[in-house]
């Protein structure tokens, strides 16, 4: 059961880089963190409860509802555009996207390890990679806070591999650390757009020397 | 055996109907009678031909070798229990590539007009047929690594689907048969037939220059394209059958939903911006090649530990 | 101890927050360095001793903290100074001052980590403060840069935690992942040699935000060039060594494996990529805060240098740390002054120091001879420290590749400076504009004596604690 659902959080990854529109963007991190509660359910089954409810409370919660609930009302509150477009078309992009699945299901193949879950390594792999270069090719920061999303789901799978094992404490950290996070770079997002009336980074150029 | 180009052929017969019916009924009108296309086959069968000065016998012969390669396609298509009539290792690269012959003589015929809109048509279809290639390719090759058989027939008598993994490989191989039928054919979200303008046609400019007889085989093959198609994905979801009859019903109810769904697809979707049909078809090989190392994992190809 | 001392400064930091007045503040910061000041005595105290299990007391943990402690006082009555000069707003003086304690404290919560997840919530917590300290004053280029540090910081840290979790699948056993730093050097050598690379080199470019080097520089000199002095002085150097740090501490666990010449090799390349880098851009600078940014950029490089030569490098790194820290905070501080003057950051604003201000030129000129390393600087002997285990290492053309250089590095240091002290006063310069307090340029006179000091005469204090740190080093 978890392969599938593994397979299928890669199939989101391709899905980002084929939509330009930005609620696709919301719409997929949200189907993103309803897999991850899938497969942290499936995975996480024999530890302690309360470890169980925070992961639990981390995907279904906060990564599925929450996160997305919050760009939402950003895109709403800064009047985004419906459709935003990156610098590279998106026909090259899937094609390094299916290059960087291919390249880290060889890479883990090369590896020979019996400690390390690979096939949550693979995907976890491929998505952060994925992640930067959704990042790298896209022209407004919007764009960059939803690219920044996928990295951190990619950790998270991966963290899934470990996260049994992870003290409660640690994993709250965590879980707090990275929500205050993403709700700050929000909050900063709306203060760029208010002071800079526009999201797109090549206008956020002030600092040049 | 010999019956299933017969059948086939049958449901081609009343597939464009039916989808045209769906979307009649689906918007509100009444609509035409399923057979209504067929008739219309029949009335063009009996005009004769006007070819354009400047065409020469390439335009001429064009749809017919369109036709046959086409049919010959169809002879290689197994129902079930029912071996193809010509039936090898193999024998889907042969199929692909009867398909992609019969599409360059149209290509090379809508050229040989020498009109614009039917060179752009023409330009635009091989350009969709380029892309749909891989993903039909890394399909059928994810399924013979499942099986370890290189034919139709083989291929789809041993897919067993035993792990999780191996239905979502079938999910995701009808997914992607569906929308290489809905390509190939020249159908929604790639091309409309319904546009009225030949800018935006593909499949539809080609063909503006034929009449008669030649402009009923192009439909006629056309029909019979679809069928191929609803017999391939009948193949993929047929638990298998023992029983002749059950299987023909089956197979009869798998080509009408087909058609339905291609119809409601077809009210419902939108066409998509011209420029971006290339990704939208490529985006396919992607899943394509993720149901591959789907595979890969399945069988043991590439190992990833637990 | 730890838990107390990071709950008493959460609890200061948000009645300083709520409680916006004077008094309350200065009370409040007054209490908190005094606080940080007893953290720093209790645990030289108790040297070695695991404070629960997610800290401990470090030797290196408590050699930075004490420099943390140091820095505080003069950061603090400088902070003072800036508002008094420039925002006059009560309100946002004490969110500055709030902002400024979750800051100090997060990062010594980072020198004292010892499990690395813990230290992995503290740096992110020290980006959110950092961000909230370039942004106060609510103009567009601190905005820009804060979303810069913040999204750049934040991926690089979620590059890091990357690394973490692999570091953690490959300790991870039956009783569960242990992920204390001393854990994981002591099994080290059974992790699978691929996973600790990649884990390294994940956590080395994404701490490599705070440490100012190569890969992930560039929001952080951005962030620097817009911070106001008493922030800067505290994110060149405390924040700094905080990355420093969570290398360091990585690195130590690689160092107990066969891949130690390997990642020595790395810290080499990165090192060398960014001291070369920082000299390329000096020469486009036209801000000073950026010069200072860079100038860091190169000491954090010549660390990692000196770390890579191994053994006889270790003594000297930590010793050009400590140095750096005292120096580079000063200059903030002191450029503080020189900003009030010119009010501009930029060198073309700037000149006739000398003659508008005797005494903060003569620190300024102080700072600079200090920061270049020229002979009566503590700096000159950790430097020379530095090239002697290059050369006596074998590693003959990496110093005098790194020796041209930094001669590069101090022509256009130099040069820079003496535009501001000696050129023609500038036209845009108002007379009388600038609040001029009699003892600002005290701090800066103690920090660059105690350096040049503490390079001849090291204290015990001092020395023995770095022998401590390295002598578990390879």
């Amino acid at each position: 059961m978890v392969i599938v659902l593994i397979v299928l959080f890669a199939a989101t990854l391709v899905y980002f880089f084929l939509s330009e529109r930005v609620s696709n963007f919301i719409w997929l991190l949200s189907v993103q963190g309803v897999i991850l509660f899938g497969i942290a359910f499936n995975n996480l089954l024999h530890i302690q409860p309360l470890g169980l409810i925070l992961i639990l409370l981390e995907t279904l919660i906060v990564k599925a509802i929450v996160i997305p609930w919050f760009l939402n009302q950003l895109r709403h509150k800064n009047e985004l555009k419906r459709v935003h477009e990156s610098k590279v078309p998106v026909f090259y992009s899937l094609i390094i996207i299916s290059a960087i699945l291919i390249g880290s299901f060889l890479l883990s193949y090369t590896i020979d390890n019996e400690i390390i879950q690979l096939r949550f390594f693979t995907v976890a792999l491929a998505t952060v990679i994925g992640g930067m270069y959704f990042i790298v090719i896209h022209k407004n920061i919007f764009s960059h806070l939803v690219g920044f999303l996928i990295i951190e789901n990619g950790t998270f799978l991966l963290s899934l591999a470990v996260g049994g094992e992870m003290p409660f404490l640690v994993s709250l950290a965590v879980l707090l650390d990275v929500l205050i996070a993403v709700l700050v770079i929000g909050v900063f997002l709306n203060k760029v757009r208010d002071s800079f009336d526009t999201i797109l980074v090549s206008k956020l150029n002030k600092l040049k020397d | 055996m010999v019956l299933n180009p017969v059948v086939i052929f049958l449901v081609s017969l009343v597939f464009p109907g039916v989808v045209a019916r769906t979307k009649a009924k689906i918007v509100g009108r009444k609509g035409a009678p399923v057979v209504q296309p067929f008739f219309d086959n029949i009335r063009l069968f009996q005009k004769g031909n006007v070819y354009s000065q400047t065409t020469s016998w390439i335009f001429q012969i064009a749809p017919v070798i369109y036709f046959s390669t086409i049919f010959m396609a169809m002879l290689f298509i197994p129902l079930g229990k029912q071996p193809a009539l010509l039936s090898f290792e193999g024998d889907f690269v042969v199929f692909a590539y009867l398909l992609a012959f019969g599409k360059f003589m149209m290509i090379a015929a809508a050229m040989d007009t020498g009109s614009g809109f039917e060179g752009m048509g023409a330009n635009r279809e091989a350009f969709y047929s380029l892309l749909v290639e891989p993903a039909f390719f890394i399909v059928i090759a994810s399924m013979a690594l499942l099986t370890n058989h290189t034919s139709f027939y083989n291929l789809f008598n041993n897919l067993h689907l035993e792990s999780e993994l191996s239905y979502l490989i079938a999910v995701l191989s009808v997914y992607i048969f569906l929308w290489i039928a809905m390509i190939e054919n020249s159908r929604l979200p790639v091309d409309d037939p319904k546009t009225h303008l030949e800018l935006t046609m593909v499949h539809e400019v080609m063909v503006l220059d034929y009449s008669g007889f030649d402009l009923a085989l192009i439909q006629l093959a056309n029909g019979i394209k679809f069928a191929i198609y609803g017999a391939l994905i009948f193949n993929f979801v047929l638990p298998m059958q023992d029983y002749f009859v059950a299987q023909l019903v089956i197979f009869f109810v798998v080509q009408l939903l087909f058609a339905i769904s291609v119809g409601a697809l077809e009210s419902f979707k939108a066409r998509n911006k011209m420029a971006k049909n290339p990704q939208w078809i490529l985006s396919l090989s992607a899943l394509a090649i993720l149901g591959f190392l789907s595979v890969l994992i399945i069988t043991g190809k590439i190992i990833l530990m637990d | 101890m730890i838990f107390i001392f990071l709950g008493i400064a959460l609890t200061l930091s948000i009645l300083i927050f709520l409680f916006p007045h004077r008094i309350v503040f200065a009370a409040g910061s007054f209490f908190y360095v005094l606080l940080h000041v007893t953290l720093t005595v209790y645990s030289y105290n108790k040297l070695g001793a695991c404070d629960s299990v997610y800290f401990r007391f470090d030797s290196l943990a408590v050699l930075l903290n004490a420099l943390l402690s140091i820095l505080l006082i003069p950061t603090l009555f400088h902070a003072n100074l800036y508002f008094r000069r420039y925002v006059k707003d009560v309100k946002k003086e004490a969110q500055f001052v709030s902002a400024m304690i979750i800051l100090a404290s997060a990062i010594s919560s980072v020198y004292y980590a010892e499990n690395i997840v813990v230290m992995w919530v503290s740096i992110e917590i020290t980006t959110l403060a950092v961000s909230f300290l370039i942004y106060h004053n609510r103009y567009e280029t601190p905005l820009e840069a804060a979303w810069k540090y913040l999204f750049l910081s934040s991926v690089g840290i979620a590059i890091a935690f990357l690394g973490i979790l692999i570091l953690a699948t490959q300790s991870a056993s039956s009783e569960g992942a242990n992920l204390s730093v001393s854990y994981l050097a002591s099994v080290a050598s059974q992790m699978d040699p691929f996973f600790l690379k990649t884990a390294f080199v994940l956590i080395l470019t994404g701490y490599s935000v705070k440490l100012n080097v190569f890969p992930l520089f560039a929001a952080t000199i951005d962030a620097k060039t817009v911070a106001p002095s008493p922030v800067n002085a505290i994110i060149s150097t405390a924040l700094v060594n905080a990355g420093f740090v969570a290398v360091f501490r990585v690195y130590s666990i690689v160092n107990q494996t066969a891949m130690n010449s390997w990642a020595q090799n790395v810290l080499l390349i990165t090192g060398l990529i960014s001291i070369s880098l920082a000299t390329i851009q000096l020469f486009r600078i036209k801000r000073f805060k950026r010069m200072f940014a860079f100038s860091s950029m190169e000491h954090v490089a010549l660390i990692l240098i000196a770390l890579s030569v191994g053994k006889p490098g270790y003594y000297a790194a930590l010793l050009h740390l400590v140095f750096h820290t005292l120096v580079k905070a000063g200059l903030f501080f002191q450029f503080g002054q020189v900003r009030a003057f010119f009010h501009s950051g930029w060198i073309k604003d700037s000149g006739g120091y000398f003659n508008l201000n005797g005494t903060g030129s003569l620190a300024f000129l102080l700072g600079i001879l200090s920061i270049l390393a020229i002979p009566p600087s503590g700096l000159f002997i950790s430097e020379f420290l530095i090239f002697k285990a290059l050369f006596s290492g074998g590693y003959l053309v990496v110093g005098i590749f790194v020796l041209v250089l930094l001669t590069v590095i101090i022509y256009v240091i130099v040069s820079k400076t003496m535009h501001l002290l000696f050129a023609e006063i500038p036209a845009t310069y108002k007379p009388g504009a600038a609040i001029v307090n009699r003892f600002e340029p005290v701090s800066q006179f103690l920090l660059f004596i105690a350096v040049i000091y503490l390079g001849f005469n090291p204290p015990e204090i001092l020395t023995g604690l770095i022998h401590q740190t390295i002598q578990f080093l390879n």
